[in-house]
Formats: C-alpha cells, sequence, structure tokens
C-alpha cells in the first residue's frame, strides 16, 4: 500500500513538473505551430502566392543567403579554432560577441559601410572625395551585405559551439589522444583537423548549423536593415503580407509562411541525402595519406582579430552616431552633439522598459520552467524536450510568430504584454533548457547523499549546495535567456499589435529611413543589455574559479 | 635502424623525475624500461615522439638512424606507438584505419598494402567493419598493423597490453615482439609488469631517485 502510494506521489511530482511547462511553453508553441499549418487550407491563396512577381527570385535570394552565411561561418569558425583552441579565452571573446544582437549588429554595420560610412569617409581621406561614393554596399541587390553582417554573426556562435564540444572532457581526451596517434602516423595538425576532428565533431554539430542556416534564410529584421529591396529575401515579403490590413494579402502571409518553411524542410532533407551520396568522395580523402601541413595559425589569428575589430568600430560608432547630430559627408568626426536621443528615451523609456521586463519575465519564468523539470523528471526523458527544443528554435520565427498571432487573437492577449511574454518564452526557454541540461544533469547525485546524510533536508541541500554548484550554469543560461528575449522581433511585432514597444521594433522600424541618432541608440541599449548580463555571468564563473 | 638516447632526463618544471641515462638500442632490439606509475616513464616516451605536455620537461639527445630530433616536428619524426587503449579511430573502418597512416602514393597499391596486413593479422576480410564491432585483440592487432603500415624507424610501447585480458596478453605479447623483430625495428617498451619484457631484450628500472638500474 505504502509502496502504490509512493508510486502515486512520484507520479503526482511529475505531473507537477509538467504542468507548468505544457502550460505555458509547450501549449502556446504547438497551437501556434497548428494555427499556422492549418490556416493554409485554401489553393486560391496558394495560387496567389505563387503569382506574386517576386516569388522566385525573393526565395533563392533566401536560400544563398542562409546557405552561404552557415557555410562560410563553420569553414571560417574551424579555422580559428584549428589556429586558436588552446586559448583560453576564445570562449569567453566568442560569448561576449555572441552577447550582441543581430539586429543591432546589422545597424551598425550599415553605418560602416554605407557609402556615406566610416569606411567611405577613411578611404575618402586618401582620395579627397567631397560627396560619398557610388557604393552599392548595404541593400545591394545580391545581399552580400546581408551576408557578410550574418557571417559576422554566425561565426562567434559557431566558434563557441565548436570550443564548447571539444572543452566536454570525453571530447577533448579522445581529441587529445587521436593528435598523438596521428601525428605518429606522419599526419600533421591541418591533415588531422581535416581527417580526423572535422568529421568526428560535425555530426554532432548538425542541429546548431541547421538553426543557424534556417535563421539566416528566414530571417526579417536584419534583412529589413541591410538586406536586399527589389526583391528582398522571400522572409521580407512574407512579413509585409502578415502585416497587411487586407485580408487577402494576410492571407498570402500565412501560406507564404508555410511554404518557406515546407522548402527549407525539403531541402534539409535532400541536402542529407546529399552527404550521404558524396560521402564515397570524402572517405577517399580521409585516407588519401599523411600530409604535414601546419594549420595557418596567422590566418586564424588575423581573421579572429579582424572580427573583434568590427564588433568594436560598431559598438563605437553606434555610441557616436547616437550622439552626433550633425555629420557631414568627408568628416571623420561628427561636428555637433546633441543629447536629443538620449533626451527622448527619457521622454518616452516604455520600450527599455518593456525590453527589460519582457527579458528579465521570460528568463526567470525559463529557469524556473528548466528547474522544475530537471528536479522532478527523470533524465531520461530530457532528449524528448531537447527535440522540441530544437525544433522550436529550427522552425523559422515567422512561422511560430503568425501562428501564436492567431491563437492569441482569439484568446484576447494580443496587445498584451503577457502576450508577448508568453511569445518570447518559446524560443527563451528552449534555449535556456539547452544552455542549461549538459551541466545540470553532470551535476553528481551523491552530494545529495551525503549533504542528507548531514542532518540537512531538501530545501536546505538545494539553497546551501546545489544552487552555489550550478550558479555558473545558471547565470550563463539567464544571460542566454536575457539576450534572445531582446532580440525577438517577429512575434513582439505581430502579438504587440501596435500596442506596446520594445528596443527592437523601435530600431526596425527606424532602419528604414528615420532618424539616425535614435537608430543608433536603440541598437546600442539592444546591445548593451545583454552585454551586461554575459559580464554578470562570466563574472560569476570566474569567481568560482 | 637505431635509436640513440644521449644524458636524455625528464622533470616537471624544476623537479627532476629521471635522472640523465644514455642509452642505444639497435635494428629488431627490444629494450624494457620500468617503473612504477607516475616514474616519468610515459613522459619519456611523449619526449621522444616530440609531444611532451606543458608542464614536463625534458632533455638530452635524441638520435633515430643518426639524425638529431630536436627541432623536427612530431608529424616528420616517424616514431611509431602503441598505446594501452588501441586508439582506433571510430570513423573509419578498419581498413580505413589501416589506409590512414601509409605513405601517399597508388592508390590500388596502398590497397593492396593495407589488405596484405590485414592477413597478416590474420583479420582477412574486416576491412569494412566499424572497429568497435571487432573484439579487444582485434583492435590490438589492427592497432598495430596501422603503426607499423607508417613504416616507423622506431616504435614506443607504453603499456599496450595493460587492458588485455591474461589469457590474450601473452598471445598479444609473442604477436608484437615477433613482429617488430622480424621488421628490424628498434622498440622501447614502458610498463610496470615485470612479465611484459620480453625474453632477451635489455631490461632496465626506474628506481626511487629516478636513476636507471640494470634489471
Amino acid at each position: 500500500m505504502a509502496r502504490t502510494l509512493r508510486h502515486v506521489n512520484h507520479r503526482l511530482k511529475a505531473l507537477g513538473g509538467l504542468l507548468p511547462l505544457g502550460a505555458m511553453w509547450i501549449l502556446p508553441l504547438s497551437a501556434g505551430l497548428a494555427a499556422a499549418l492549418t490556416s493554409t487550407f485554401d489553393a486560391a491563396v496558394w495560387a496567389a502566392l505563387f503569382t506574386h512577381p517576386q516569388i522566385f527570385p525573393a526565395l533563392a535570394l533566401s536560400l544563398t543567403t542562409g546557405s552561404a552565411s552557415m557555410i562560410l561561418s563553420t569553414l571560417l569558425a574551424f579555422l580559428i579554432v584549428a589556429g586558436l583552441h588552446r586559448v583560453t579565452a576564445l570562449q569567453t571573446w566568442m560569448g561576449g560577441f555572441l552577447a550582441v544582437p543581430h539586429l543591432a549588429f546589422a545597424v551598425g554595420f550599415s553605418f560602416l559601410i554605407m557609402p556615406s560610412g566610416l569606411l567611405a569617409r577613411v578611404v575618402g581621406v586618401f582620395g579627397d572625395w567631397a560627396a560619398p561614393p557610388q557604393w552599392i554596399t548595404t541593400q545591394d541587390p545580391l545581399g552580400l551585405s546581408l551576408i557578410v553582417a550574418l557571417v559576422l554573426k554566425e561565426v562567434p556562435f559557431v566558434t563557441w559551439l565548436t570550443v564548447g564540444l571539444m572543452a566536454r572532457r570525453d571530447v577533448s581526451q579522445m581529441l587529445e589522444a587521436q593528435s598523438r596517434i596521428g601525428h605518429s602516423l606522419g599526419h600533421g595538425a591541418a591533415s588531422l583537423w581535416l581527417r580526423v576532428f572535422i568529421p568526428q565533431i560535425l555530426p554532432r554539430m548538425r542541429w546548431p548549423l541547421l538553426i543557424v542556416w534556417i535563421y539566416g534564410a528566414s530571417v526579417v529584421d536584419m534583412a529589413i536593415a541591410i538586406g536586399p529591396t527589389q526583391p528582398p529575401p522571400l522572409a521580407v515579403i512574407i512579413w509585409s503580407d502578415l502585416n497587411s490590413a487586407d485580408q487577402a494579402i494576410n492571407a498570402r502571409g500565412s501560406v507564404g509562411a508555410v511554404f518557406l518553411t515546407l522548402v527549407l524542410a525539403a531541402l534539409a532533407v535532400l541536402f542529407a541525402g546529399l552527404t550521404r551520396l558524396l560521402k564515397p568522395t570524402f572517405r577517399s580523402f580521409l585516407v588519401s595519406g599523411p600530409s604535414v601541413e601546419a594549420v595557418p595559425v596567422r590566418s586564424a589569428r588575423g581573421l579572429l582579430m579582424a572580427i573583434a575589430a568590427v564588433y568594436l568600430i560598431v559598438i563605437m560608432l553606434l555610441a557616436i552616431m547616437s550622439f552626433g547630430s550633425l555629420w557631414p559627408f568627408p568628416d571623420l568626426w561628427p561636428s555637433q552633439f546633441q543629447v536629443m536621443a538620449w533626451e527622448h528615451l527619457w521622454d518616452a523609456p516604455e520600450p527599455l522598459f518593456n525590453s527589460l521586463t519582457l527579458a528579465l519575465g521570460s528568463m526567470i519564468t525559463a529557469l524556473f520552467l528548466a528547474i522544475l523539470w530537471f528536479e522532478e523528471v527523470s533524465a531520461r526523458f530530457d532528449r524528448y524536450l531537447l527535440a522540441a527544443a530544437v525544433v522550436a528554435l529550427a522552425l523559422p520565427s515567422l512561422l511560430i510568430a503568425e501562428g501564436q498571432y492567431l491563437v492569441f487573437l482569439k484568446s484576447g492577449l494580443n496587445g498584451t504584454w503577457w502576450g508577448v511574454y508568453l511569445a518570447h518564452l518559446s524560443p527563451v526557454f528552449a534555449y535556456v533548457f539547452i544552455v542549461l541540461s549538459g551541466p545540470y544533469r553532470a551535476f553528481d547525485p551523491r552530494y545529495r547523499s551525503v549533504s542528507l546524510g548531514l542532518n540537512t533536508n531538501n530545501w536546505r541541500f538545494w539553497t546551501a549546495i546545489k544552487l552555489p554548484i550550478m550558479k555558473p550554469a545558471l547565470t550563463a543560461a539567464a544571460a542566454v535567456g536575457i539576450g534572445v528575449s531582446i532580440a525577438q522581433f517577429e512575434s513582439t511585432q505581430l502579438i504587440a499589435s501596435g500596442r506596446l514597444s520594445t528596443l527592437n521594433l523601435e530600431a526596425v522600424t527606424l532602419s528604414s529611413g528615420g532618424n539616425r541618432q535614435l537608430l543608433a541608440m536603440y541598437s546600442l541599449l539592444l546591445m548593451i543589455i545583454p552585454f551586461c548580463a554575459f559580464l554578470a555571468a562570466s563574472r560569476t564563473e570566474r569567481r568560482l574559479q | 635502424m637505431t635509436l640513440h638516447l644521449t644524458r636524455v632526463c625528464v622533470g616537471v618544471g624544476a623537479k627532476s623525475i629521471i635522472a640523465p641515462f644514455t642509452l642505444s638500442i639497435g635494428a629488431g632490439e627490444i629494450t624494457t624500461l620500468m617503473g612504477p606509475s607516475g616514474s616519468g616513464k610515459s613522459s619519456l616516451l611523449a619526449y621522444i615522439a616530440g609531444d611532451l605536455p606543458h608542464p614536463l620537461t625534458a632533455s638530452g639527445k635524441v638520435e633515430l638512424n643518426g639524425v638529431d630530433l630536436a627541432n623536427i616536428r612530431p608529424e616528420l619524426r616517424r616514431v611509431g606507438r602503441l598505446f594501452q587503449d588501441d586508439l582506433l579511430f571510430p570513423h573509419l573502418t578498419v581498413g580505413e584505419n589501416l589506409l590512414f597512416g601509409v605513405p601517399r602514393g597508388n592508390a590500388s597499391r596502398r590497397r593492396e598494402t593495407m589488405l596484405l596486413a590485414l592477413q597478416e593479422a590474420a583479420l582477412a576480410g574486416f576491412e569494412d567493419r566499424a572497429p568497435h564491432t571487432l573484439s579487444g585483440g582485434q583492435r590490438a592487432r589492427v592497432s598495430l598493423m596501422r603503426t607499423l603500415l607508417a613504416e616507423p624507424y622506431c616504435m614506443l610501447l607504453d603499456e599496450p597490453f595493460n587492458k588485455l585480458d591474461s589469457e590474450l596478453r601473452e598471445t598479444m605479447r609473442t604477436y608484437v615482439f615477433n613482429n617488430l623483430r622480424a621488421k628490424g625495428i628498434p622498440c622501447l617498451l614502458v610498463t610496470h609488469d615485470v612479465a611484459d619484457a620480453p625474453r632477451g631484450g635489455a631490461v632496465y628500472l626506474i628506481n626511487r631517485a629516478g636513476v636507471l638500474e640494470h634489471a
């Protein structure tokens, strides 16, 4: 009897861990997804989509943007890791770059490369230029500036992932031993990377790389800020359809979001098949024999320095531009400074306030839900939730935002803080859970037995022992959560329905030809908040070391 | 082929763990170095191979076939190594593992060399198998063959029989030593098990002071 009771008790506990998660994350996410998919059974709307004059050039643009940025950032990240993986600060650096939101980076980067940007001014000093050059550096029709901006933003992410994977004790020991044996068999460092390390690391990175690819192919805010316009990438067309007041166009947008998702899914499957087909070629390369080439460490260092320089310049440029009210072309420095933008923030702090409360609210909830899961649900179920989290992140945010908009419309959540908060929770929880799952499950359960033997209760054990041990992982997850929430665009815009604003929304609106001082100020704030969170997290980590 | 060590010593930082010694190993000779764990014997092998990890230090002259190895990168030294673990690459098949170290050249000739080595290891037909599907003894034989196919000028064995079960150990010892002798490769074996030392080879002991003694 007592045993059955205990059994029931266990079940109840697991249920207690699952219920809030189900209500706050699984339900809004799956309902949104279902709504997005079922809103598209009308054949006439599909016909309208396919007769859109720009759909195929726009789709091609989306696919090249996503593919080029994913492939280039992976290659460059591997070069950096191969050359500099022994540099212990590498991961911290990358974490700092990672904290910069895509949109804020794109805005600052376009201030750097646009015809009247800093780059042209610096070059102009030598060429005696009086007027901005006829460069088409931002919003170029091929989307090259968008690709470069995406690459600069994703290289830190892929590097951070790779370093993190290689730092895991089992992996690092394996690679260390393999490098000894590889050297003794006559292989230089470059050959070992190409033939031994990357073939083993790459398969473990396929999900994050898929997310990078889909992000690049479906990003909206960054594409509005720096991407081509005639035609824009497909995601931008869909986006303007979704924001249209005309119901027919609106429906075309819903169908477009599903169409883009289906194309990406089909291509992902096709790509998986293609790699299988190409396997014999790869394999014959793997065993073509020893080569003693060294890793181009200097190029790796140069690349890292260049990326770091761009980030620094972008941040400084945003800071200067938020004050500079008059900055005529060939000048390297503004001729007039004003605090107008910052005064504006003082008068209208609502976007900042909303961004902060949404970030903190969704981050705290996500941490709470994740901890509840880890404490109440057995580790063997983790992989199901991990899979769900990866799916939530891999699906274009356009699609989820559209679906959640439809669901929230019926439940009266649109236009409310709570609606936006629930929408933010979808990606925030997914990232927090992924970041936390490794460290949380690595916690040695014997600590608990030891501690409970020392006359402490469960709660004391948790607060006095487990929490301090888990603190670096928790603060890292919190920083990630804040960064993810701050950067949300599509869901924020649709569900806010014009009734509340955030830093991100203001910046996107201003990026298509608004006041540059305000744009710089909002973009800078977008960077500062996650960066502070990241700094706090890395300080916690360092203190414990 | 000869491996010649002159006044070689190993330490951690400023602390010495193996005092300077001089040793010469001729073609087909197998010299055994015995010592408890932590006595620095694995570090000595790492020094000879050229990948001594920080904070370990070592000095002294290492000559292979009369060439001083001091400024030669590990991958160019042609020093073959065997460890406790077979360290077969899990992402490659048995045959691909063997091909990995075969010097570049004609693809079909390289493949023939590989197939021949499999035959020699009594593993004919195993080339397309994944390493983890083989038994411990089979993997150890593949590992030895892989090292030999890279045509090393000397071999360093770091307790290579340690993880094999006792029955297999004796067979494997005979197999490895016969192979190395037949190919005339000088070989330095480190172990803490006296039974590992081959008959007829020189055996040294690292004593508590880190000095090499004839056993």
